[in-house]
């Protein structure tokens, strides 16, 4: 805790001028890289159905813009409506939990256990629980690794509180209920939108992976596989450039939603 | 009518098992009204234990504690005491203000007076241009002064203080406590105040309560006669080296010759 670390009023000190120091550094590492990877494939002519150039992966972009951009947004649907989803449902029973000890005792163990299943199991068994031909087994899939995430976060939340600010309450006399209201669910909202912006990249994730265990043929994952296996590597990594997009966005509306729901945490991000 | 009276005292932790630990053994302290009273001792000699007895944090195994003839226990509900750690313990979600506004809330104070006070509060301890601020924009030592500002909020008679400025660098702790006596003569408030720096316990106290570990107990009370009008400069009095030196050798006595462990002679 030293004095030197923090500022006051520091949060506004990366304005001006910073942002040229803060944008300019990624810029030329991105350049290099890419300017890198099309010298290398010219100079090796490397065959393009092992590593297509960046300019043939931005001409197919280019050109299949319109299918990249539903393909995205089926998978990119498919991971907001299990984040949101597996967000209420976490924080709905992580409060449950916190408020009925039996229950908290046990889902515990069941949470532990769903997790433990892997992936590939639970799609499949989803795939054939609900028709091939919808998004409902893939969007369940992400719904329980979000619900898992927030569940442990929002839990911990209600839980750990600095012992300091607990025996201050004790201090002052307040009763559980005070307790609660005024130091436990602010500490767990906290948590809750740190699971979210945890929850958010892996969301995108599993929504392409899912994708990976049959189901329909329209979302990117099903799409960057059928691509490779067809050697089309270039088109197949236009989709990939589609997930990356999709899975940027997810991170920068979990990061401004952090930022804007739960103002106490900004100090991760003036540094 | 003392403002603390701790007769008897014992504190046994985990009593009957293992770890059995006697952190307090026959503890008789008292406190006068606007008294300022330290209590000094190497790690793990109880001055935590024994100010968290006072606060009624733990209950004793043995002894009675009263504050102003009340029973700790009342006294606590009454909140007839402020608290201070050396973690501020601000909750990071609610602003300056708000901070100092909570124990205030939990009495059951009405808006504005609570905005007032939390103002004047913010004055006394000179922050008063912070008041919209979030704890993670201030500096250790400013959260330690919105902690004392919020201690004091409920203008309490009693302070009790565990090492708050032990996190502080010693340039702001040096700062801090002549703040903290300049606090206390403008409120009149009793201070017990947990420290392991004999300077610190010198310049403060009225008092300075010299105790010993395994088990805890208190083995003597120096008085500190350096009037009421202390400022930077009584740190380089001779009086003040003198009473120093008094602490340490008590500190020693209570390690039976060898030297005292734990304690910062600066
Ligand atoms: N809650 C507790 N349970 C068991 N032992 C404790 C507890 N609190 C303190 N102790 C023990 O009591 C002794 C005194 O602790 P403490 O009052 O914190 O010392 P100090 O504040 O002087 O460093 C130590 O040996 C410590 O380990
Ligand atoms: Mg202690």
């Amino acid at each position: 805790m030293s004095v030197s670390r923090r500022r006051v009023g520091s949060g506004t000190r990366s304005g001006g001028d910073g942002v040229v120091a803060k944008v300019l550094p990624p810029v030329i590492v991105g350049a290099l890289f890419f300017g890198g990877w099309e010298a290398f494939v010219d100079w090796q002519h490397v065959r393009e159905f092992i590593l297509p150039k960046p300019s043939e992966i931005w001409k197919q972009l280019f050109d299949n813009f319109g299918l990249v951009r539903s393909a995205s947004v089926v998978t990119g649907t498919n991971a907001l409506v299990g984040l949101i989803l597996g967000t209420i449902l976490g924080a709905l029973l992580a409060a449950t939990a916190n408020r009925y000890r039996a229950f908290g005792e046990l889902l515990n163990p069941l949470t532990i256990t769903i997790a433990a299943i892997p992936a590939v199991v639970i799609v499949s068994v989803l795939n054939n629980m609900y028709s091939v031909t919808t998004q409902t087994g893939r969007r369940v899939m992400v719904t329980l690794a979000v619900f898992f995430i927030v569940f442990v976060q929002v839990a911990r939340g209600l839980r750990q509180n600095h012992p300091t600010q607990l025996e201050l309450m004790r201090s002052y006399a307040a009763s559980p209920r005070e307790i609660l209201r005024k130091v436990r669910i602010p500490n767990a909202v906290g948590y809750l939108f740190t699971g979210i912006r945890t929850a958010a990249p892996i969301a995108v994730i599993i929504a392409l992976v899912s994708e990976y265990f049959g189901g329909t043929q329209d979302g990117l994952g099903q799409r960057i596989a059928s691509n490779f296996s067809l050697s089309k590597t270039a088109f197949a990594f236009a989709y990939v450039v589609g997930g990356s997009i999709v899975g940027l966005l997810f991170f920068a509306g979990s990061n401004l939603l952090e930022y804007v729901a739960v103002p106490w945490r900004r100090r991760r991000y003036s540094r | 009518m003392s403002a603390v009276e701790v007769a008897q005292v014992s504190k046994v932790f985990n009593l009957g098992t293992a770890d059995q630990v006697d952190a307090l053994v026959d503890i008789d302290l008292t406190v006068e009204q606007g008294e300022f009273v330290s209590l000094i001792g190497p790690s793990g000699c109880g001055k935590s234990t024994l100010l968290r007895l006072i606060a009624d944090l733990i209950e004793p195994t043995s002894g009675t504690v009263l504050m102003n003839a009340k029973p700790a226990h009342q006294a606590r509900l009454d909140q007839d005491y402020g608290m201070a750690f050396q973690q501020s313990g601000l909750f990071e979600w609610r602003n300056v203000q708000k901070n100092i506004e909570l124990p205030l809330e939990l009495k059951g104070w009405d808006k504005p007076t609570r905005r007032a006070r939390s103002l004047e509060m913010l004055e006394l301890v000179k922050l008063g241009q912070f008041a919209k601020h979030m704890p993670w924009q201030l500096s250790g030592g400013m959260q330690q002064r919105v902690a004392i500002a919020r201690s004091l909020a409920a203008n309490p008679p009693l302070l009790l203080m565990d090492e708050p400025f032990g996190a502080l660098d010693e340039m702001t702790r040096e700062h801090m406590q002549t703040e903290l006596l300049r606090i206390r003569k403008e409120t009149g408030t009793t201070i017990i105040f947990v420290t392991h720096s004999i300077p610190e316990a010198v310049y403060l106290s009225d008092r300075v309560v010299v105790m010993s570990p395994r088990p805890g107990r208190i083995t003597a009370v120096v008085d500190v006669v350096l009037g009421s009008d202390r400022t930077e400069d009584t740190r380089e009095d001779e009086q003040f080296y003198d009473r120093i030196t008094e602490v340490r050798e008590a500190l020693r006595g209570a390690e039976m010759g060898s030297a005292p462990l734990g304690i910062e002679d600066r």
